[in-house]
């Protein structure tokens, strides 16, 4: 294996991430000192735990207060690696699913005199880049810091490593994971033949849903502590499990037993270096494999008028409508989308019903429903506006050289953003009220409060996405610049606020928020009227804002 | 804003700069209705930026542009209805099918639903691309997006071709074909300009021929007036080419090259 290598596409991968788009993509620029800000970061706060973590041991005297100290680092230093090992694999994971869009694929290292094995060396490093590895310096410096206070540097050393090791592990996992489901993915849709679209989309959500709720899962307080101590009590339990050998080494070690920790560390070499050759093998086998053509349509072709031009569309705006479902259902890095409005019903419900630890709520919440009847609509109309325009990537060409006007652009793309927008809320609207029975008027006035919220937001979010469109492609879709997202997030949130205030007041006089003074009731019509008042000046304001600048983006058209 | 003139493309001192890159420096075009016009440049010429400032997708700095009789920069989408457009590297929307990307042009371009149908189907089965129309782009050879992109170009019957090197990529048949398409068009007063850099094709093609160079128009007419141009009676086009543009002496540097 030549190391100079590894070396080489490691630096590669991390440049690739890295990139930062100029306003012309010329020249390359890139920050050393922000690229290894979150490093110095993890480790200085590590540092900080740990001394304050040791400060506070050497500082307790009570003996039954020590023991119990002693008891919870004993079980919490063997968990670590199993931990290290599921939050390095959810992060690996979740950096392919990212890379899932990615247009050009790193394909030099095909042609170039290098080997499976320092590419997939090289992959699976370079997934560690980012939070896994700075999760283990954050980890790994607190535990050196507090080892000096309990005096046992060695096993200090010792979880360090296993954590290196734990990491490694988890990434090799994710790689194999990665060429077998392009494998997978490929035959799959050849299979299916013309249900592949569909197979694509449900699939591609049902993993994420399923990949996020589980994250979600383990993340929230009550999940993590009963994962960490799930890990400790069951890691022995469990030992022939292969991924909780290195955990078992430390177990091993901190009780003094060395024909087993020797073992156990025997045991978790072999399986590394086992997985690891299976990755590479497995690179080696399909690495080069090139999904098969999905075949969408066989016969006659016979155009349409559509039902989107008998609404008035003209035939230019409703092709680009037809041409945006289309991009949203068949484009893999546009269907998450879909996924945060799903997570967003399906969190809370899971958490009403105590599936992560909590305690199960004995009636349904109005705040729960309120929120699965507004949120997730339009949380859809703020991630779309931002990206409807810059989605179109290189592709951008298309409207600046073809006759569409900026009346027709926004018109068509705001349309876009409205209709799937209240689509979510419909749906989320039917789960709300079959799972909560909420009382008729609450769920007409929350139903036209969320369809309000979507057309003021989505024609705020479009004036932003025009505004920060950004057609890079390469190394992934970024269609909107983070700072234009972030401002209109915020703005987002404070003209939703404004909008929803008439509801939360009436929220206050009727007494379901509870105040120490009590206010005179307010008509649940007249709230529902005022806030429609305040969401049509919005929307129209924002509306005109946006043809202007439609304007300015069609005449500055620069590619 | 239409207004009678002679030209189908008018271009008056027109300049653009990037940064402090000259990408056409005060350049004056004229291009006949009906003719054949080659743009042809080393790489970096401004050639592309001259295309994409006829159309409206660059701005210039300074300068007038006249369109097919249209002032380009008061009315652009005027100027667009009559344009077929193929970028140099067309990116194409690549979820779509073949089919779905040329109904979506002909949309875009209001063809009539009847007439859409039988000029997709004509051109898909000219250029060899029956069989694959409802398969996705994604999945296309660069020669197949190439086609696509011709064909979303010549569907709404414009009145001028703006093609940056459309036989990119295509086979010998389809190549030939579209060689053939535009000659014919041509006798219908449908104006082309396009750029490449196969000069064999531009020779073969061309009526009339302009030669940039950082930036500058260095040459510009049929090819017996480049001749003259470049003293060289009897010569090709490469060597004209070569001449004008100060890089026929190549010579010592593949000499250079191969020690």
């Amino acid at each position: 294996m030549n190391w100079k290598n590894v070396v080489r596409l490691i630096s590669i991968e991390i440049r690739s991430g890295r990139l930062i788009r100029g306003q012309r993509l010329r020249r390359y620029r890139e920050n050393r000192i922000f690229q290894y800000l979150l490093y110095g970061g993890a480790c200085v706060l590590g540092l900080a735990i740990g001394l304050a973590v040791g400060n506070f041991y050497n500082g307790v005297h009570d003996p039954e207060l020590k023991r119990l100290l002693d008891e919870g680092a004993r079980s919490i230093f063997p968990s670590l690696p199993t931990l290290i090992l599921i939050s390095s694999m959810v992060f690996t994971m979740m950096g392919q699913i990212q890379r899932a869009g990615v247009r050009s694929s790193i394909q030099p290292p095909y042609w170039l005199p290098i080997t499976w094995e320092e590419h997939t060396l090289a992959s699976t490093l370079a997934h560690l880049i980012g939070v896994p590895l700075a999760s283990i310096i954050l980890f790994g410096s607190a535990i050196a810091a507090f080892s000096t206070f309990l005096g046992e540097l060695p096993l200090a050393v010792f979880t360090v490593l296993a954590l290196l090791a734990s990491a490694f592990l988890a990434s090799t996992t994710t790689e194999i994971f990665r060429v077998l489901q392009v494998r997978l993915i490929g035959a799959v849709y050849k299979s299916s033949g013309k249900a592949a679209i569909w197979v694509r989309f449900l699939g591609s959500l049902l993993f994420l849903i399923a990949f996020y709720v589980v994250w979600f899962a383990l993340t929230s307080g009550a999940g993590f502590v009963t994962l960490i101590q799930v890990v400790a009590g069951a890691q022995e339990a469990v030992w022939f499990i292969p991924y909780l050998w290195l955990g078992l080494t430390l177990a091993s070690f901190m009780s003094g037993l060395l024909v087993q920790t020797i073992i156990f560390s025997l045991a978790s070499l072999l399986f590394i270096l086992v997985l690891f050759y299976m990755a590479v093998k497995l690179n080696a086998r399909f690495g080069l494999y090139e999904p098969p053509a999905i075949t969408i349509s066989r016969g006659v072709y016979a155009p349409k008028v559509g039902f989107l031009g008998k609404l008035g569309f003209s035939s230019l705006e409703a092709a680009v409508v037809r041409k945006d479902i289309k991009a949203f259902t068949r484009r893999r890095e546009l269907m998450y989308i879909f996924i945060m409005p799903l997570v967003f019903i399906l969190m809370p419900l899971m958490q009403q019903l105590g599936l992560f630890g909590g305690p199960v709520a004995s009636e349904p919440s109005r705040f729960l429903f309120t929120w699965i009847l507004l949120g997730p609509g339009a949380i859809m109309a703020v991630m779309l506006g931002t990206m409807i325009i810059g989605e179109e990537g290189g592709a951008v060409w298309h409207f600046f050289s073809s006759p569409i006007t900026a009346r027709s652009l926004v018109k068509c793309k705001y349309a876009f953003i409205v209709i799937f927008s209240c689509v979510v809320t419909l749906v989320c609207g039917v789960v709300g009220i079959l799972v909560m029975c909420p009382s008729l008027d609450i769920t007409v006035a929350l139903l036209i409060e969320s369809i309000l919220l979507i057309f003021a937001l989505s024609a705020v979010s479009l004036v932003m996405g025009i505004e920060g469109a950004d057609f890079t492609e390469v190394p992934r879709p970024r269609m909107v610049r983070p700072l234009m997202s972030l401002v209109n997030m915020i703005l987002c949130l404070v003209l939703a606020s404004v909008i929803f205030s008439p509801l939360l007041l009436y929220a206050v006089t009727v007494g379901y928020i509870p105040l120490p003074v009590p206010l005179p009731k307010i008509e649940l019509s007249i709230a529902v009227f005022i806030s429609a008042v305040i969401s049509l000046i919005i929307t129209f304001a924002f509306y005109k804002i946006a043809l202007k600048n439609a304007e300015e983006f069609l005449i500055k058209a620069e590619i | 804003m239409l207004s009678t003139s002679e030209y189908a493309v008018e271009l008056r001192r027109v300049a653009k700069r990037y940064a402090d890159i000259v990408a056409v420096d005060y350049i004056d075009l004229n291009v006949k209705y009906g003719e054949i016009f080659g743009l042809l440049g080393p790489n970096a010429s401004g050639k592309s930026t001259t295309l994409k400032i006829i159309l409206g997708l660059v701005k210039p700095d300074s300068g007038s542009i006249k369109v097919l009789g249209i002032n380009a920069q008061e009315d652009p989408v005027a100027v667009k209805r009559q344009v077929g457009y193929v970028p140099e590297t067309p990116r194409l929307y690549e979820f779509l099918t073949g089919l779905e990307y040329l109904d979506f042009v002909g949309d875009i371009y209001a063809v009539e639903m009847s007439e859409k149908k039988m000029r997709i189907e004509e051109h898909l089965s000219a250029l060899d691309l029956e069989g694959r129309e409802g398969d996705m782009i994604n999945s296309y050879s660069q020669g197949m997006k190439q086609k696509i992109a011709l064909i979303s170009a010549f569907l709404h019957k414009p009145k001028l071709l703006i093609l940056d090197e459309p036989l990119s990529g295509l086979d010998p048949k389809s190549a030939r074909i579209v060689k053939d398409l535009l000659r014919k068009l041509t006798t219908q007063g449908v104006t082309t300009i396009m750029s490449t850099h196969i000069l064999e094709i531009a020779q073969a093609m061309c009526d009339r021929i302009a030669i940039m160079y950082e930036g500058k128009l260095l040459a510009l007419g049929n090819m017996e007036e480049l001749r003259q141009k470049a003293r060289l009676p009897g010569s090709d086009l490469e060597e004209i080419f070569l001449k004008l543009t100060g890089t026929e002496d190549i010579r010592d540097l593949v000499e250079a090259l191969l020690k």
